[in-house]
């Protein structure tokens, strides 16, 4: 029984504290970087350890990617520094896709945390840098070694200056180094507020480093308690779901298998009969498979605790060695989330008769949809960037699916205006998509409809732009397992097209100026019978534009009059005639 | 100056108001409830009862000026006007797409607010400048007047106009604005270009939306306003708190009102301002506690930092990124979720919770007697005797303590097999440790210590609350100033008058010319001087925003002298350096400056009103005693309660003890000693 154990409210106080901490560094991080990937896209993550690197917390803002791989990462560094060896003003770096996150764009930056001269905790900041050099951002890639730059633990920073020769290396392998280097600044600035801010906690409560331990433990065993009772819960079984993917990076049935088994308090997750590693760039480190497994488990079942240490112990993933979601070097990674991104929702399909108003339907952009961008430009220097858009998020027992939000990852669009600073493109439209929403009780999100054209003139670039888009086309044939729930429709939209020509997601082309690139993004889900939506919200939905008078008629059984009222006498009626059992449901599609 | 000033403060709940009489200092105050459908009656009533008092008090006041919750409130219940919006073809949803995060990943019902344009009033038109400011399509005016027609048809009352990369090239936003005022007279018009020149088309959009939306019912509310105070015998002008803290003509709201939408808060700190350059305290903590949340600011020689952004409408209150953003300057305040309303609970985990949520003003806390089952904030001061339940509001309303210990009991005590008395202690603690954890942070982000700072308290429960927080942050002393209850209306009459004008510049620090830095500087201060009302002592304050160049967020710098001086480019350079490293520890960087803005406000002070105390030298007297739980001791003594009323400068209390005013209770612990300063401040010399 430890002093913390005993004083529920200063426990609360001190983890409430901890979170202000980290999310202070993630503040930060965002006003000092140099890149739209972190001020924008918000890839990033930071994270605060006791001294025996065990997680406190990580910053409210963060991709989902990286929530499974903050608990791990910084005792691999720990096994490759010994503590005595860090001094104040040192910081290490790695972006291995095995010991980190699971590509080599990722770049961990981490750094002891010295309080009244030793080290009493460390602080890690995890960014997407948008080039680390290599052949750059494809699915054509065939091993590790064409994907760029594999920065090996390393000190990055020591006595407060970059190591000399640390910095040439990378400078000699990216494009653009200068900005690489203020995103590294930034980076070091997340865990110098980290660091500031831990002190003043641990000065102001009297703290050390072993109090920061027994903290640490208390916060843990709480969140690990709660996650228990939570899986208590559920009834005991294994619940199985298998799946076969689209075509991703030219590899063609690709099978995800889980079967989630619940046993008293824990949970196991395993990947047994999935396949094996592929010759795309699309395979998945383990660290990614875990993130993106406990992320679903812990969203149904416990969503209101923040994560640490203990939040994930109750849950146990597995993956055969070698395989897609288990790869090991030299398997090429970049696209990994063209696949890992459908894991939470291949766990939804699973758990979803246990526990049916706790998961969303299939989201629109599920796997995440985002093109990287490369060209020179006149005066010699590089264009690097990216844009973003999402698809439609799923719907729930609860309501309709918001438009345009991604799932299970959380990253924001590029502004518009700041993608044509950064890169020689016109974008011609951005536009919510009509009827794309899968139809339900509860409607699925809108996905959007984009296009932009290779800017021509005085802002064309010269040469090539490059471009690949990663992500994968989600067909409404396409088996997921959750895309609309009880009854609810599938949201519909897919398209990716050069010039009017269908285009495959994943491999790089080479656009010239006056090239327009049009992209279609799927609606969300559906939830429950779309013949239960209530009148008003599909009346509302046609006002609105976001369903046409047609697809309600069609989808929702909504007679709407020319005077744009729903005719409700007409409605019910057909909506009845529908209902008999001898017209199933969707049979009009 | 001979005349009056007069504040007014619309809040939800209450109207507040001061009335400083400049000729002999004497301060009158006033509360109405407000009138929510037409607030400028409450103003109107208060302003009688005032005159009441003085009867030349409208004859012969030199300014009433107002800061008003009126155009939040119009956002929140979607109360303004018909407003349509019109972008470039192919991007209307601009406002629905934000900026497609999830502000919550662990929240698998996210819901946002609803936008403040409907989709079919949101129309495109062929139009479109590239990001160099040229054009590559141009304007299809024709599109423009059949998107009047429809606006016409709608009924639209009020008009955004948000174009692509306008903040480069505004031609095509200005002709627009021109054909729309042809074809549909009486219609408000809000332009992007004008209302918040600068990159990024969500936020520019957003914050061009919400003065559109807001324009209608701020300029028939401010006419209607200033129709009824000149009725009442004022004649001149009426003013507004802007959101950054200046005060700004009506005249000038009605044009930009987006600039008014965050003025209460912004009064506060104005006020907390002026005490503490009364009292000599350069570096102050500003701590407001009402009833559902406490705002904190850091305030530096005067001056408090800002920042651009701020939202209204959140769907989830405290969590960024679920409401509607507003690219105004706003001060840095830190807002949280600890009221005297807060809901105490023992959460899944077992620990003690209290917060964010209020139990508001319906049904309230459990010893309102309203039916609230739920302990907050208030019911555990109650049970700690720090408020009396017969002398709350100066006794207007009776407070049910049985109610509370029940409530304390039930939901509490009994969960973690603690005493009532200890439960509510846990309560009373873990809110100022709530409040001291956030205050900390935003302390450490303004690079200060806590130890250098005075804390500065007011708000209904700020002073009841003040002492103890500032014990936990390490503040030496408190200072509960007059009228802790009417802070922000008080404020009004601090604030001065000021009218801030940017520039954008997007020039490398090294590029710089600075002869022609200086006369746009020069240029600026011709402008805002021009904005300000007529007459001489004029005070002009330059900033810049700057960064590293490829950044996105800039620093404030205070640019003191002239470009042209020698050496301005290293002062500046270091002024950057000291406040980058003060924000963000020290990183080497050898990246060059960009300066992005330059920044001219031009102020008036206004003649700052003090609460004259009185001056007897007797030594204080108790009212009476009650029982009241004194954390040195862990357990309720019998503690002397005095009335404020009663306190004259000179006098000196030593804690434990309570002071009793109509609308707070300052409580103080053994060991700290109160005394009472010139200016009727209660001044707390804490016990370390």
């Amino acid at each position: 029984m430890t002093a913390m154990q005993n004083d529920p409210v200063l426990t609360q106080i001190l983890w409430n504290r901890v979170i202000s901490v980290v999310d202070e560094a993630a503040t930060g991080l965002i006003r000092t970087s140099f890149s739209s990937a972190v001020r924008d896209f918000h890839d990033f993550s930071c994270g605060l350890f006791d001294e025996r690197g065990s997680l406190l917390a990580h910053s409210t803002k963060t991709t989902t990617a990286f929530i499974g791989v903050m608990p791990y990462v910084m005792r691999h560094f720990l096994d490759h520094f010994e503590a005595a060896s860090l001094q104040p003003g040192d910081a290490m770096v790695t972006n291995d896709p095995w010991l980190g996150c699971g590509h080599t764009y990722d770049l961990c930056v981490a750094s002891p945390i010295f309080h009244k001269g030793r080290i009493s905790g460390y602080s890690i900041c995890i960014i997407h840098h948008l080039d680390v050099g290599g052949r750059m951002a494809t699915t054509e890639s065939k091993d590790m070694y064409e994907e760029g730059l594999r920065l090996p633990m390393v000190k990055l920073y020591s006595g407060g200056r970059f190591v000399p020769v640390v910095e040439r290396i990378i400078r000699a392998n990216v494009r653009e180094p200068d900005k690489m280097f203020g995103d590294l600044r930034a980076q070091l600035v997340a865990n110098s507020v980290c660091a500031r801010g831990l002190v003043s906690m641990l000065d102001d409560y009297g703290l050390d480093a072993a109090s920061l331990c027994e903290l640490s433990d208390e916060i843990s065993r709480r969140s690990e308690l709660s996650l228990r009772e939570k899986i208590r819960e559920l009834p005991d079984g294994t619940y199985r779901n298998d799946v076969t993917l689209p075509t991703i990076g030219g590899v063609s049935g690709i099978r995800i298998k889980v079967a989630v088994t619940v046993q008293g308090d824990e949970i196991v997750v395993d990947y047994d009969g999935s396949s094996g590693e592929v010759a795309a760039a699309v395979n998945v480190t383990f660290n990614m498979t875990r993130s993106y497994s406990m992320y679903p488990i812990k969203l149904a079942l416990d969503p209101g605790i923040p994560n640490n240490e203990g939040s994930f112990r109750p849950v146990t993933v597995k993956a055969p060695e070698r395989s897609l979601l288990n790869c090991k070097p030299p398997a090429p990674t970049w696209g990994r989330t063209m696949i890992c991104h459908n894991l939470p929702e291949i766990i939804f399909g699973a758990l979803a008769s246990a526990i049916p108003d706790r998961v969303l339907a299939g989201s629109g952009a599920t796997p995440l949809v985002f093109t990287y961008f490369r060209a020179r430009r006149k005066d010699g220097r590089t264009y690097v960037g990216i844009n973003s858009s999402m698809g439609g998020l799923g719907a729930t027992a609860r309501g309709d699916g918001p438009s345009c939000r991604g799932f299970p990852y959380n990253v924001g669009n590029i502004p518009i205006e700041t993608v044509e600073n950064d890169l020689p493109v016109v974008y011609l439209r951005k536009e919510l998509l009509t009827d794309s929403g899968g139809p339900g009780k509860h409607r699925g999100g809108l996905g959007q409809e984009f296009e932009f054209e290779v800017a021509d003139g005085d802002l064309a670039p010269v040469g090539p732009l490059v471009v690949s888009i990663r992500g994968s086309g989600r067909k409404p044939e396409s088996p997921y397992p959750v895309f609309g729930r009880l009854g609810g429709g599938v949201g519909r939209g897919e398209g990716l097209t050069l010039n009017g020509v269908d285009l495959p997601h994943g491999p790089q082309q080479q656009l010239k100026p006056g090239d327009r690139l049009r992209m279609a993004l799927p609606g969300g889900g559906g939830y429950g019978n779309p013949l239960e939506r209530d009148e008003a919200a599909v009346a509302r939905d046609v006002r609105l534009g976001k369903v046409t008078v047609e697809a309600a008629f069609t989808d929702y059984g909504i007679v709407i009059g020319a005077d744009g009222r729903v005719d409700s006498a007409a409605s019910v009626a057909e909506r009845r005639r529908r209902l008999q059992p001898a017209q199933p449901l969707a049979a009009s599609r | 100056m001979n005349g009056y000033r007069i504040g007014v403060d619309i809040g939800g709940t209450f109207t507040d108001f001061t009335m400083v009489d400049d000729g002999n200092g004497d301060v009158f105050v006033e509360k109405c409830l407000t009138t929510p459908d037409r607030p400028e009656q409450a103003v109107i009533e208060g302003i009688r009862r005032l005159a009441k008092v003085r009867p030349d008090a409208l004859s012969k006041a030199e300014t009433v000026i107002h800061a008003t919750t009126l155009l939040t409130n119009v956002i929140l219940e979607r109360k303004g006007a018909v407003t349509g919006l019109l972008t470039t073809e192919g991007f209307r949803d601009v406002i629905e797409f934000g900026r497609e995060l999830r502000y919550d990943i662990y929240d698998p019902f996210i819901t946002f607010p609803d936008p403040l344009v409907d989709r079919p009033l949101r129309l495109g038109v062929r139009e479109r400048v590239l990001v160099d400011g040229t054009v590559r399509t141009p304007l299809d005016e024709a599109g423009v007047r059949e998107a009047a027609r429809v606006f016409r048809d709608n009924g639209v009352q009020s008009i955004a106009v948000s174009f692509l990369h306008s903040y480069r090239s505004p031609e095509h936003e200005r002709r627009a604005r021109d054909i729309l005022r042809e074809e549909l007279p009486g219609v408000e018009i809000s332009i992007s270009s004008e209302v918040h020149p600068e990159p990024k088309e969500y936020e520019r959009t957003s914050t061009t939306v919400v003065d559109a939306y807001v324009k209608p019912t701020a300029a028939q509310y401010l006419e209607e306003l200033s129709g009824k105070l000149r009725g009442e015998g004022y004649r001149h002008s009426l003013f507004v708190m802007m959101s950054n803290g200046g005060a700004a003509t009506a005249e000038t709201t009605k044009r930009f009102p987006v600039q008014a939408v965050e003025s209460g808060p912004a009064a506060g700190v104005e006020a907390a301002t002026h005490y503490g350059r009364l009292i000599g305290a350069p570096r102050i903590l500003s701590f407001d506690m009402g009833g559902t949340t406490a705002k904190l600011c850091v305030v530096l020689d005067g001056k408090a930092e800002r920042t651009r952004t701020f939202e209204v409408d959140r769907v989830q209150r405290f969590k960024a990124g679920s409401g509607i953003p507003i690219a105004v300057p706003v001060y840095d305040l830190l807002e949280i979720g600890s009221g005297g309303g807060s809901i105490a609970r023992v959460n899944s985990l077992g620990l003690l919770q209290v917060g964010p949520d209020s139990s508001g003003s319906k049904p309230g806390p459990a010893c309102y007697g309203r039916g609230g089952k739920d302990p907050t904030v208030t019911d555990a001061d109650l049970l700690l005797g720090y408020l009396d339940a017969g002398s709350f509001l100066g006794g207007e309303m009776k407070l049910d303590v049985e109610a509370a210990r029940a409530a304390m009991k039930e939901r509490i005590a009994d969960k973690l097999g603690m005493s009532v008395a200890q439960a509510a202690w846990g309560i009373h603690n873990i809110v100022n440790e709530t409040m001291a954890a956030a205050a900390r942070v935003h302390i450490a982000e303004k690079g200060q210590t806590a130890r250098n700072l005075t804390l500065i308290g007011f708000g209904g429960a700020g002073p009841v609350h003040s002492v103890g927080l500032a014990r936990k942050l390490g503040c030496p002393a408190v200072v509960i100033p007059p009228l802790p209850g009417v802070m922000s209306a008080f404020g009004l009459l601090t604030a001065p008058v000021a009218v801030e004008r940017p520039r954008a510049v997007r020039k490398p620090l090294p590029l710089l010319d600075l002869a022609e830095a200086e006369r746009t500087c020069v240029e600026l201060e011709g402008e805002a001087a021009a904005l300000l009302p007529p007459g001489s002592d004029i005070v002009f304050e330059r900033t810049a925003d700057i960064w590293r160049m490829g950044q996105d967020y800039p620093l404030e710098v205070s640019l003191p002298g002239k470009w042209t001086d020698a050496g301005a480019r290293e002062r500046v350079e270091r002024a950057f350096d000291e406040q980058y490293e003060l924000h963000y520890g020290r990183i080497d960087d050898e990246t060059p400056l960009e300066i992005v803005t330059l920044r001219v406000k031009a102020l008036r002070e206004s003649a700052k009103p003090e609460v004259a105390a009185k001056a007897a030298a007797a030594m204080p007297k108790a009212r009476n005693t009650r029982a009241v739980y004194v954390p040195a001791r862990g357990d309720y003594e019998q503690v002397p309660v005095y009335e404020r009323a009663a306190l004259c400068t000179g006098a000196r209390i030593e804690g434990p003890a309570i002071v009793e005013e109509r609308e707070s209770t300052t409580v103080i612990d053994r060991g700290d000693v109160l005394s009472v300063d010139r200016f009727g401040c209660l001044v707390v010399q804490l016990s370390q």
